[in-house]
């Protein structure tokens, strides 16, 4: 942690730690800087980029682009928490420090509508080319309304107390007539000695 | 068969004639004609609606120059382990780019789990990468457990533990079989489904499911271990040695299978780490990362093993690396019995647990490379965001790097060798 502060000095951000994982948040317009420092620095060496996600923290908040790196010189995970704004979703790629960040900067586009700038190859990946919408972003509602009931999720048909039982109490008792005024009873009750199959049949 | 070198590059008369023409050229003081910019061809090739490029890759991918082609394998080609469908630019029988198409399988496993209790999200994590179902469960289940603040008992990580390796040995042996069944090998694809059943027989008595186990919980595990599963699990150990060994002799030294591996997809360790490959494929290539060493988690560092690498790099040595592995976690396995200990296998959770609002990050080392999980809480019952890392669907970045002047028929083979599972990929 000191050498991160020493390193990195005024880009560092709300530097926090946990049983393994060291986080830090910084600048958008940064991010190529510092992940270079970190790649590249003999003592830092975080040589793997183990994981790029993005994170939608509301309408009225910002998105975050987070990347997991590895070194094997820190035994610990080191998280760097780049801030992008909602308004004008930009940020540099990082394809030329780590080729296969790639795939991961494709799903951004795609799930959240993140436009990595110099990456060569954004578009869609996992939805169709002419799909325009973003389906992970916190304002996307799904089309089933389970996602935003009471219930978040759980289909409140399986809750209890969800049940709607007035109906059933204030149900008329429910009786069956006796067998010889029902259409469907049986043959032998028929009279004439004709079968319910005969009067169906034309003649 | 006769066998070829695969360092030598099959000759190609129409790029031999082009060499040609601009070497006349250049002798007449002209441009050359083939400067490698061809003419853009659109999506008509491949049979989807026409459009101009997105991006430059996908310009670059196709665009046609004199005798090239586009051909599509997929989405429902029976070798490409799932749904996914390959452009390929082909000159002649030689591959010269490849370009994946995904999302045909794609579930939205995400934005579910975000919109699903804790302990629900363990069930939703399941169908993902279908052959390392523990594994896709696993690194949630560490993840939830560090937001929320409590340790599995003991026992329970060493079932975990036990259970994860197992799952390990199965999904591996699947891979040597697939990998002969892409060269045309029927047989071994039949003896790993053998050994798969009985792995899988042995889990469904532990965990009562036989594919999608949902054997994980927040806190520890759904069952202790009981007599069929023990039962199973020494009548399998008794004989598993000797049924790797038949493998090996039946695909190790097959004259076609080696010389359509030894060569075919050299990947170096350098570019491996940055196209994000991990795992067994990352260390064919000679770079011991190994997330259970590397970053040790559940009981792993009470276990003695050794991260074993390849010097290869090619389709052969990811072939070897999968049969050295089987063999590791059969001895992890046996160290795994004789220290597991007795006490519960559950902690006490609530039913909907409400982590205090936080970060957190768990990593496991799932059959095809780094398994990862983000997630976030804000205090309520669901995750506020649950990101998953697929091993596999990076390491298809890879393709475009191992196929291009390989055959047409190599291609599914260096696919298999790098085992993706498409459930993963399209998540």
């Amino acid at each position: 942690m000191r050498l991160l502060t020493e390193r990195l000095g005024a880009d560092l951000r709300d530097l926090w730690t946990d049983e393994d994982t060291v986080e830090f948040a910084i600048d958008g317009d940064r991010n190529v800087e510092v992940l270079t420092l970190l790649r590249d620095d003999e003592e830092l060496a975080f040589f793997m980029l183990a994981d790029e996600a993005a994170v939608d923290y509301g309408v009225d908040a910002h998105f975050e682009v987070v990347y997991h790196l590895f070194s094997w010189k820190h035994p610990a995970w080191l998280r760097v928490r780049a801030r992008v704004d909602r308004s004008d979703p930009r940020i540099p790629t990082v394809t030329h420090l780590w080729e296969g960040a790639t795939f991961h900067e494709r799903e951004m586009y795609d799930m959240m509508g993140i436009v990595f700038t110099g990456n060569r190859d954004l578009r869609r990946i996992y939805m169709s080319p002419d799909y325009r919408s973003f389906p992970q972003r916190r304002d996307f509602v799904l089309p089933d309304d389970a996602a935003d009931s009471p219930a978040h999720g759980v289909n409140p048909l399986e809750r209890p107390e969800t049940w709607d039982l007035s109906r059933f109490r204030d149900a008329p008792a429910v009786t069956f007539p006796p067998s010889s005024e029902r259409d469907d009873a049986p043959a032998e009750s028929v009279t004439g000695g004709e079968t319910l199959a005969d009067k169906s049949r034309p003649r | 068969m006769t066998k070829t070198d695969p360092e030598v590059r099959i000759p190609d008369p129409i790029e031999l004639d082009r060499l040609e023409e601009d070497r006349l050229r250049a002798v007449a003081g002209l441009t050359p004609l083939h400067a490698g910019s061809g003419e853009y061809a659109g999506f008509d090739q491949v049979g989807i609606p026409d459009r101009p490029p997105q991006t430059e890759r996908e310009r670059e991918v196709y665009s046609l120059d004199e005798g090239e082609m586009l051909i599509n394998m997929g989405p429902q080609h029976p070798s490409t382990h799932g749904v996914m469908r390959l452009v390929v630019k082909v000159r002649g029988e030689i591959v010269v780019d490849i370009d994946p198409v995904l999302g045909y399988l794609h579930r939205g496993i995400e934005k579910l789990c975000e919109n699903a209790t804790y302990t629900t999200v363990l069930t939703y994590v399941d169908p993902m990468d279908y052959l390392s179902t523990m594994h896709n469960e696993h690194a949630p289940a560490i993840a939830f457990e560090k937001l929320y603040g409590i340790r599995p008992p003991r026992r329970a990580e060493y079932i975990r533990a036990l259970v994860v390796e197992l799952n390990r040995v199965f999904s591996h042996g699947l891979m040597m079989g697939f990998l002969a069944l892409d060269m045309g090998g029927l047989t071994p694809i039949l003896y790993a489904f053998i050994n798969r059943d009985e792995i899988v027989d042995m889990l469904s008595a532990i965990s009562g499911q036989r594919m999608l186990f949902n054997f994980f919980r927040v806190g520890g595990v759904n069952f202790d271990t009981n007599d069929e599963f023990l039962s199973r699990l020494g009548t399998w150990r008794s004989h598993v040695l000797t049924n790797i060994e038949m493998n090996e002799h039946m695909i190790t030294d097959n004259e076609i299978f080696r010389s359509r591996t030894i060569g075919m997809g050299t990947l170096s360790g350098a570019d491996a780490i940055s196209l994000g490959v991990t795992g067994p494929n990352l260390r064919a290539s000679g770079v011991p990362f190994d997330i259970r060493k590397a970053h040790p988690y559940s009981i792993y560092n009470e276990l003695e093993f050794d991260v074993i690498t390849q010097q290869g790099g090619d389709s052969y040595a990811r072939y070897l690396q999968r049969i050295a592995e089987i063999k590791q976690s059969i001895h992890l396995i046996d160290q795994i019995i004789d220290k597991m200990p007795h006490g519960p296998v559950q902690a006490q959770v609530p039913g909907i647990i409400r982590p205090r609002p936080g970060r957190a990050y768990a990593a496991v080392e799932s059959p095809r490379g780094l398994y990862s999980v983000y997630s976030i809480s804000d205090g309520g019952p669901t995750p506020y965001r649950f990101r998953m890392r697929d091993p596999s669907f990076i390491s298809l970045q890879a393709m475009p790097k191992l196929m291009p002047g390989r055959l047409v028929a190599d291609t599914m083979a260096i696919m298999a060798s790098l085992d993706p599972v498409m459930g993963g990929v399209d998540k």
